[in-house]
């Protein structure tokens, strides 16, 4: 009887251990790599497919190109169908985001957490994740997700950063370390947002000399107006070297010419 | 004086003895003149009913505001340190007949069952002398706005969001740093629709406002400036001395733009500056999207109007070259017993002149009587056409100002279209006019 006791209490111990809370070190480890995986160190050039659903409106379809390049952290999307939107697109010049609109020929200034496009994704879902940098993560233990043993971790907006969402929770998958779920908060404590990212996809990258993952395809459900969604498929990656001209207002601005 | 008083007593016993005639004349006369009333009314009623609605909803007298800019790109309708602002404001509008402060928003409202965007408008409702003299609740107490996490809707927005007095909903909009915040609030009350300012606009209390929008309590939207109504002449005055002290006082203050504020985001936003600007506006400045239904009602009034004023032009020659033909003979007889011809002209002129003024006088008091009754009688506008006159009943404004301008002008009209027939009148020779048959 002793025996059993002690052999359970053993069992006990050993799952304890295996589910112990993770250091605030290992936490921010783990962010690191899960941006590590995801960065590129050079440029980056895909196309994006954006589908919104909303209640009471006609499903609204982008099809866009969306151009990064790591070492000064620029940025530019280009939306190519509908016909109605082409020729659109944001472009990230130091820290502000600018907006091109052929039809009236002008750029407006856009805020760094604009809804791309009028869907429910954000700038930040096409870029380099950097929650590492932008974020201070707190243990949730562990959880399953379908098959998958996910590390839950919450994630606060470090003071000084402006994030769109200030408070996240993340779900990554412990074997592979790619983030499956992701739950965004309002500042309120109010769940804005849940992200689903059932499709990793792996790349080759020149630059840096190693393979980049990316995220195939996210879907993005919005938790304040239940019925809408939006869907994010990312294809036809390149990380080879773009033009250095690209990032330009004037290079956008030709596209629609 | 003796000689003025048989003049008109001549004048007015011709009127009488052509009394069909001056009746047929008179009635025409008198329709046009309550007709100029009425429609100058319906005028004058429109642009008092929308300055008192949009001065209520949305809009001071002057307002200002202004935009803060925590990045270049990021401008948000923020009044930062209002009460110093407030200070400078009244030293430099001793007109003033009260000052409000409220919050400026734009964010998504969403029920259980709907969604919309609108402007949120955060209000001290104890401090808002005007609010509830000019909104009609359909539900709900409007001093329960006073309580933190309340939110007052117009019919047509509670309709759309499928809510009623007492429902929750969630305030969703993005920080003035862009990150994302929501409020949940309780539906405190429902006012009937004030037309299209209505159609965008709500009402939170304003700490429901800043704890959606992460403001501290010293700052606000803007400062609405109310003035008396005789003092509404002096805005451009008063807009102009603000800047000069605002100025004066350290702050910056963006150049007059007469449109309003959320029409400037973009243009602001493209401006390579932050911090604080402030921004002077009139009320016509804020609601300048929609004057276009005023200028559109005044410019019909005026093209009915100038057709009227043609028909009794065309209508009281023709009467006067009947008259005229009619009395030859007698022009003659008055010119051989020695009537001078400046004389008969005066005789011609002076009936005319009688008759417009009798009628224009009757015409008048008929307009503001029918006027009195239709105010009364609370005659419900059509729902399209609320949209744009902002009231639910129709409303005429006829002041005493309005019947005297009607009166004088419609009678100096008549006078001068009897003026050409009475010198023909006068100019006839008395041996042609005295043998004249007809």
């Amino acid at each position: 009887m002793r025996r059993m006791i002690l052999a359970a209490a053993l069992v006990l111990s050993l799952h304890g251990l295996a589910h112990a809370a993770l250091t605030q070190q290992q936490m921010v480890d783990l962010l690191k790599q899960v941006d590590d995986r995801q960065k590129n160190n050079g440029d980056w050039r895909a196309q994006a497919y954006l589908e919104q659903k909303e209640k009471d409106k006609v499903d609204t379809v982008y099809n866009t190109e969306y151009f990064r390049r790591s070492a000064d952290q620029k940025f530019m999307i280009l939306f190519t169908a509908p016909k109605s939107s082409a020729g659109q697109g944001y472009l990230r010049i130091d820290k502000n985001l600018w907006f091109y609109d052929p039809s009236v020929g002008k750029w407006e200034r856009r805020t760094e957490r604009e809804r791309i496009g009028g869907t429910n994704s954000r700038r930040s879902d096409f870029d380099e994740s950097r929650l590492a940098e932008e974020y201070d993560p707190s243990d949730e233990g562990e959880e399953k997700l379908g098959v998958y043993t996910a590390q839950k971790l919450l994630l606060k907006g470090k003071p000084g950063q402006d994030l769109a969402f200030p408070v996240i929770r993340i779900w990554i998958d412990k074997d592979t370390k790619n983030v499956l779920k992701r739950q965004e908060f309002a500042l309120s404590g109010r769940l804005l947002r849940t992200s689903y990212y059932p499709k990793w996809k792996k790349i080759y990258s020149p630059s840096k000399k190693g393979e980049v993952y990316y995220p195939e395809e996210i879907r993005f459900y919005d938790e304040v107006e239940k019925a809408n969604q939006t869907l994010l498929l990312i294809k036809a990656v390149d990380t080879n070297p773009l033009p250095p001209n690209l990032f330009t207002k004037a290079w956008l601005e030709s596209k629609s010419r | 004086m003796s000689k003025l008083w048989i003049d008109f007593t001549i004048a007015f016993r011709n009127l009488v003895q052509h009394s069909r005639r001056s009746l047929f004349l008179g009635v025409a006369i008198g329709s046009v003149t309550a007709l100029l009333v009425l429609l100058n009314g319906l005028s004058t009623g429109v642009r008092e009913t929308m300055i008192d609605t949009a001065t209520t909803l949305s809009t001071g007298h002057v307002n200002v505001g202004g935009f803060y800019k925590v990045t270049a790109g990021q401008a948000a309708p923020v009044v930062t340190d209002y009460r110093k602002v407030l200070e400078v404001v009244k030293k430099t509008v001793p007109e003033m007949e009260f000052a409000v402060q409220r919050g400026r928003g734009w964010a998504k409202l969403v029920s259980d069952t709907s969604s919309m965007q609108a402007g949120v408008t955060g209000v001290d409702i104890r401090n808002e002398p005007k609010f509830a003299s000019v909104l009609q609740m359909e539900s709900g107490k409007l001093d329960d706005l006073g309580q933190p996490g309340t939110i007052l809707l117009f019919d047509n927005q509670a309709e759309k969001l499928g809510v009623k007095v007492g429902d929750a909903l969630t305030i969703s909009a993005p920080t003035t740093r862009g990150t994302n915040n929501t409020v949940d609030v309780r539906v405190i009350g429902i006012a009937h629709s004030l037309g299209l300012l209505s159609t965008w606009n709500t009402f939170v209390p304003i700490q429901t406002l800043r704890a959606l929008y992460q403001l501290n309590q010293d700052s606000t939207g803007v400062i609405q400036i109310m003035l008396h109504r005789n003092d509404l002449a002096k805005i451009p005055a008063i807009a102009a001395r603000l800047r000069q002290s605002l100025d004066q006082a350290g702050y910056r203050v963006m150049e007059p733009d007469p449109r309003a504020f959320w029409m400037k985001f973009q243009s602001v936003s493209r401006e390579d500056w932050t911090g604080q600007k402030l921004d002077i506006t009139s009320w016509e400045d804020e609601i300048s999207f929609m004057t276009w239904t005023l200028s559109a009602l005044q410019g019909l009034s005026v093209v009915l109007i100038a057709i009227l004023v043609a028909i009794i032009v065309i209508g009281i020659m023709n009467t006067m070259w009947i008259a005229i033909r009619e009395r030859t003979r007698e022009i003659g007889t008055l010119r051989a017993i020695g009537m001078h011809r400046r004389q008969v002209l005066w005789m011609f002129l002076l009936e005319s002149l009688m008759l417009g003024l009798l009628s224009t006088i009757a015409g008048a008091l008929a307009g503001w009587a029918i006027a009195a009754g239709l105010n009364a009688a609370h005659i419900p506008v059509p729902h399209g056409l609320q949209f744009f006159l902002m009231s639910p009943h129709l409303n005429l404004a006829v002041h005493g100002g309005l019947l005297v301008t009607a009166v004088v002008a419609i009678t100096l009209v008549t006078g001068a279209a009897a003026f050409y027939p009475s010198i023909k009148a006068a100019r006839l020779r008395p041996v042609v006019a005295m043998s004249h048959f007809g």
